[in-house]
């Protein structure tokens, strides 16, 4: 099942990526705070909501991206972003009524590293254990879960700096920026996804816009097999 | 906690300690400043004094992760910037490791201060280390100690220069552990229970100013906003702090509860100096945490957020307007590193190189812009530096990375827009830097790590470096 990240709002990407692709998406990824250059879920999370829930795709992933030289910083940076993102989350969970968590309860929660970003292991640490520590709306059950979107075939430090941390402060996934095939969103590739040494690939973005040419304000992403995004995403269950 | 780069020379009494003896005031100095200073002998050229640069030449600072294991954060080296031409450079020295936060350059780029907390058994001590920038000697450090502080308490120190003046504040995130506990999460990669100690964190915040003509601290002043989210954005004018808060969302009870919006964010100003603040008001969108930030000739403050709108609050009554620019308001699927800086003239230089494009805005006229160049597409648009584009001292230039498929530099006349001159061999940059005197630095993904080019784009010369560079100063 294929699917779309955007920096934009669901509202105003849909009905352009729908024209385009000529089929809703099984999820969306987009951007929670702090991402600086992002437009925010939750800044306007019913109608962002309110679009995923027109354009078919009911499932929603978080991704932050946080000011990229904050990755190769201390621990408290990596802590304080990853305070943000949380309460990010939890401010669009509290906002629309029918935004829940996944009945799995394993939320994953995707840090952007871009492919010239180092990503230090006192960030890591700091933002990786804020995150999987969290009391989600008090709920007791811990649903976080910090995952990294990255280029593993990059020579910058990210499946090292991976490998160097420790119980639930390592990754659940990666999401990979790499290969990059294109094609469509009805036919994603199958495999071929680059991977790191010790946290699998669950996530692939096989398209970007400006390297595939995409009108729409969208990439394309796919999961790994044998794994259905969406039980990883908030899900949208109703029209808010 | 901070860790400084000794080298086996200084250890052993040898030419590097040597050179210490240069300043007594340096010496005395300690901490950073003394990894910065024992840098310098292998970094100037043969027979000069250790610690004085060529004349012409200045020193960068070197921000980044080390490219080996075990890959610390916030750690720092020197390095020299050439006059003339010359294929290969010393290569940079390792200054310190573990800061606290990124380093901030002032205003004028004559200064960068750096930012290191150690622990102490009653609780931590905050330093400030002011380092210059062309020689890349210690001008000033102080400290300041944070009491009252439970084990395990994370601090994140923010310095903001104030221009025209002596003071550096400094907004400190001050995060506590508490009610350890132990609970049962399902492990991701086997799916059984494993134990987990939880902890509840909140932050609350503290200024403090810096003097940096007696390297003495006011405060701290704490601010008694807990929960609040630790990150901020700050900026100073020369009377006032301006600082955006968050206050932390908390469940009231488990669960959804009644929908209810996301918190704004609140602006609070606080004369230099203080730590009561004379005016706070709401602020639109979005949450502080990275956005650019400048202060402007009138000494209203600027925030660009959403990569497209400039938020501008009033240097009186800090009550906050906002402009959308519409030649940025270009939206693509991934967010782009967008930067923003006031200009002499009382102008600002915009980039967002993700989708092509920087701007000469000016405030007086509501960002109305009155240059605008375009450019194809880095490769890297939003990764580390963000610093992708640079405007000439005299305005006239803007120097920007090559597009993703050519590399190398460009070069256009800002007033036509017109493409005047490139570089490329075949690197592709991910960094670009400009001195005050003009020299710009690329910066790249191995070694040769830093590239240095005249303003003509002629190589001047290449250095490795150890360090995976997120940002130069």
């Amino acid at each position: 099942m294929a699917g779309y990240d955007t920096a934009g709002q669901i509202q105003d990407t849909y009905v352009s990526a729908r024209d385009e692709f000529g089929e809703g998406p099984g999820f969306w990824i987009r951007y929670f705070s702090p991402s600086p250059a992002a437009d925010i879920f939750s800044d306007n999370a019913v109608a962002e909501c309110q679009g995923a829930w027109a354009s078919g795709g009911h499932y929603v992933g978080p991704v932050s991206a946080p000011y990229q030289s904050n990755l190769s910083g201390s621990t408290a940076q990596g802590q304080a972003d990853a305070q943000t993102y949380a309460a990010s989350m939890l401010s669009a969970y509290h906002a629309v009524g029918p935004l829940l968590l996944p009945s799995n309860n394993q939320l994953y929660c995707w840090l952007d590293q871009e492919y010239s970003t180092s990503l230090s292991l006192d960030y890591l640490d700091g933002w990786a254990g804020y995150l999987a520590n969290y009391n989600f709306a008090g709920l007791g059950t811990y649903p976080l879960y910090p995952c990294l979107y990255c280029d593993p075939g990059s020579p910058y430090p990210n499946c090292s700096t991976m490998a160097a941390a420790r119980g639930l402060n390592v990754p659940a996934a990666v999401w990979s920026s790499e290969p990059e095939p294109c094609g469509s969103l009805k036919n994603p590739p199958s495999s071929g996804a680059e991977h790191c040494a010790t946290v699998p690939t669950r996530l692939w973005q096989y398209g970007e816009q400006g390297a595939c040419g995409y009108s729409a304000n969208v990439d394309l992403d796919v999961g790994a097999p044998g794994f259905y995004t969406p039980s990883f995403c908030f899900s949208v269950r109703s029209d808010p | 906690m901070r860790s400084l780069q000794r080298t086996a020379a200084a250890a052993q009494g040898g030419p590097a300690s040597r050179a210490l003896a240069v300043s007594r005031r340096e010496m005395l100095a300690g901490g950073i400043g003394a990894g910065a200073l024992i840098a310098l002998p292998d970094l100037s050229t043969p027979g000069a004094s250790p610690a004085v640069a060529p004349a012409g030449s200045r020193y960068v600072l070197l921000y980044g992760t080390p490219e080996s294991r075990p890959f610390p954060g916030g750690s720092v080296a020197a390095a020299l910037s050439p006059v003339t031409k010359s294929r290969r450079l010393p290569a940079p020295k390792s200054v310190a490791a573990k800061l606290a936060a990124a380093p901030v350059s002032s205003p004028d780029q004559s200064s960068v201060a750096l930012m290191t907390v150690d622990r102490l058994p009653a609780g931590a001590k905050v330093t400030l280390t002011l380092v210059d920038a062309t020689s890349a000697v210690v001008e000033k450090q102080g400290s300041l100690t944070i009491t009252g502080i439970p084990d395990g308490t994370n601090i994140l120190p923010t310095p903001v220069f104030a221009p025209g003046t002596a003071t550096i504040a400094v907004v400190l995130a001050i995060t506590e552990p508490s009610d350890r506990r132990l609970v049962s999460k399902k492990d991701p990669h086997h799916g059984a229970p494993v134990p987990m100690h939880a902890v509840t964190w909140t932050s609350h915040h503290a200024l403090a100013y810096f003097d940096s003509r007696s390297g003495s601290f006011a405060g701290p002043f704490h601010l008694g906003n807990a929960p609040a989210l630790a990150l901020t954005t700050a900026a100073a004018n020369g009377s006032d702090l301006f600082l955006w808060t968050t206050a932390e969302p908390r469940p009231g009870h488990p669960g959804k509860g009644r929908p209810r919006p996301a918190p704004l964010p609140w602006l609070s100003v606080f004369p230099l100096g203080s730590g009561r603040a004379r005016v706070a008001v709401p602020s639109p969108a979005p949450w502080p945490g990275g956005e650019p930030v400048a202060t402007l000739a009138t000494s209203d403050v600027a925030r660009l957020v959403n990569g497209r709108t400039v938020q501008v609050s009033s240097a009186q009554t800090g009550e906050v307007t906002q402009v959308t620019i519409d030649a940025l308001n270009v939206i693509r699927a991934k967010p782009s590193a967008v930067t923003m800086q006031s200009r002499p003239d009382g102008t600002v230089f915009i980039t967002k190189p993700g989708i092509g494009r920087a701007v000469i805005a000016d405030p007086a006229e509501e960002f109305r812009v009155r240059a605008e160049v375009r450019f194809p597409v880095p490769a890297v648009p939003l990764g580390a530096p963000s610093s992708k584009a640079v405007l000439s001292p005299s305005g006239e230039t803007l120097y920007v990375l090559g597009g993703a498929k050519a590399g190398g530099l460009s070069a256009y006349d800002v007033a036509t827009g017109a493409l005047t001159a490139s570089y490329s061999h075949g690197t592709t940059y991910s960094g670009l830097y400009q001195l005050p005197a003009g020299t710009l630095l690329a910066v790249s993904a191995a070694n040769p790590r830093l590239a240095f080019f005249s303003p003509a784009l002629s190589l001047l010369g290449t250095a490795d470096t150890s360090l995976q560079i997120s940002a130069l100063f």
